[in-house]
């Protein structure tokens, strides 16, 4: 094994079902079982959840699921996270501006890196190593803000995060700024679906967003269930939506009628 | 529950605050669509809070604070604008606006904030 060792433990690797293998973590290389990567050969890492068991994903050529023991597991990630193949840029990050429309107060500026995979983009720091996929992310446009009592050029970055709309704030020497900006945009383009909407089918959209249920919207909107049907479909068919709920309606058997009857005062 | 002026030049974000804001319990005061309308329902109807919108025509969200701090130093407003302008926050916390809401918002957020702003 070349390189320090940085950690040797027992863990678990999926292979089909989880299986006990040798966890070897060095400065170069990470080996579990008869696997070996590079370590700055990988393209990128996430949290996963198989068969109940929370797991780190790895991806490289493939992708394999490893396991370490519970009071590793953040240490391995972490780890992996710093180290993982990706452009890397120092900044400075100030995370959940705003929530939900709101914003937020005690947030503080963080110095780390900003790391961009194929995936999405990673602040690193050693007290966060936080993902942001490509696809909820939102807008990235040029601000300037007060940072320290001084006008600074930042990136506003909005993106989803526990299905709410969060703006965090990125800054760092601004040739670097521009670079990102560009290139995030270029990105955000790539995975954004490529579907015209109509203002009702925006409308239905924010609507959604807001936390409005299926009749408000449609007393809202002024549209019959059928309607609203058809737009939720084209929701769900384009991929920016997902059904939560199926409504029934029915109507009462003469059985039911007869027992409606039988109620005498409600 | 507290009375709310909803002001925005928007008849849909209008309905979608009212919306939210009455089904949570709220009293509806008013709804005006500029600062002008806001000014002049603030005076009638004297509302515990207000929604104020910033980017309206003919009196903005701004200006409308103004007046109505000048008119009453005790008035609650919650300015409500759009993504990227949100560096107009200092300006309206510097004039006495005591909360701030970003489109696209979410209801229960937009709940918090309300009932942070009236204590209810």
């Amino acid at each position: 094994m070349n390189g320090k060792v940085h950690l040797q433990t027992p863990a678990k690797l999926y292979d089909g079902k989880w299986v006990d293998a040798e966890l070897i973590v060095t400065e170069q290389i990470l080996c579990i079982g008869n696997t070996k990567i590079q370590v700055n050969e990988i393209e990128d890492i996430g949290n996963v959840e198989v068969e109940g068991v929370e797991a780190i994903r790895i991806k490289n050529d493939g992708e394999i699921i490893i396991k370490p023991p519970e009071n590793l597991m953040q240490q391995v990630f972490r780890f992996l996270a710093f180290n993982l193949k990706a452009d890397r840029f120092a900044v400075y990050y100030l995370d959940s501006a705003t929530v939900g429309g709101v914003v937020s107060s005690g947030t503080q500026w963080e110095k780390g890196y900003f790391s961009v995979t194929d995936e999405g983009f990673w602040f690193i720091s050693p007290k966060k190593q936080q993902k942001m996929l490509f696809d909820s992310l939102g807008t990235v446009v040029k601000d300037v803000r007060n940072v320290g009592g001084k006008q600074r050029k930042v990136l506003v970055l909005s993106k989803v995060e526990n299905g709410q709309v969060a703006t965090s704030l990125l800054m760092c020497p601004e040739t670097t700024l521009e670079m990102l900006e560009n290139y995030l945009n270029r990105l955000i383009e790539t995975h954004k679906p490529g579907i015209e909407f109509t203002d009702m089918e925006k409308q239905i959209l924010t609507l959604v967003y807001s936390g409005l249920d299926f009749v408000s919207i449609e007393n809202m909107i002024g549209i019959s269930t059928d309607e609203l049907n058809e737009y939720y479909d084209r929701l769900v068919d384009s991929g920016l939506a997902k059904v939560v709920k199926i409504r029934k309606e029915v109507e009462l058997t003469p059985r039911g009628v007869t027992m409606v009857g039988d109620i005498p005062n409600l | 529950m507290p009375k709310v002026l909803i002001v925005d030049d928007t008849a849909f974000m209008r309905k979608l605050l009212k919306n939210i804001l009455f089904g949570a319990g709220f009293d509806i005061a008013g709804e005006a669509e500029n600062g002008n309308q806001a000014v002049e329902m603030y005076k009638e109807l004297n509302p515990d809070v207000v929604t104020m919108d910033i980017v309206m025509p003919d009196m903005n969200g701004i200006d409308a604070l103004k007046q109505i701090k000048s008119f009453d130093k005790g008035a609650k407003v919650v300015m409500c604008t759009a993504i990227g302008q949100e560096k107009i926050v200092k300006t309206a916390i510097k004039l006495g606006a005591k909360g701030y809401i970003i489109k696209p918002f979410q209801a229960p957020k937009v709940l918090e904030e309300i009932k942070k702003v009236t204590g209810a």
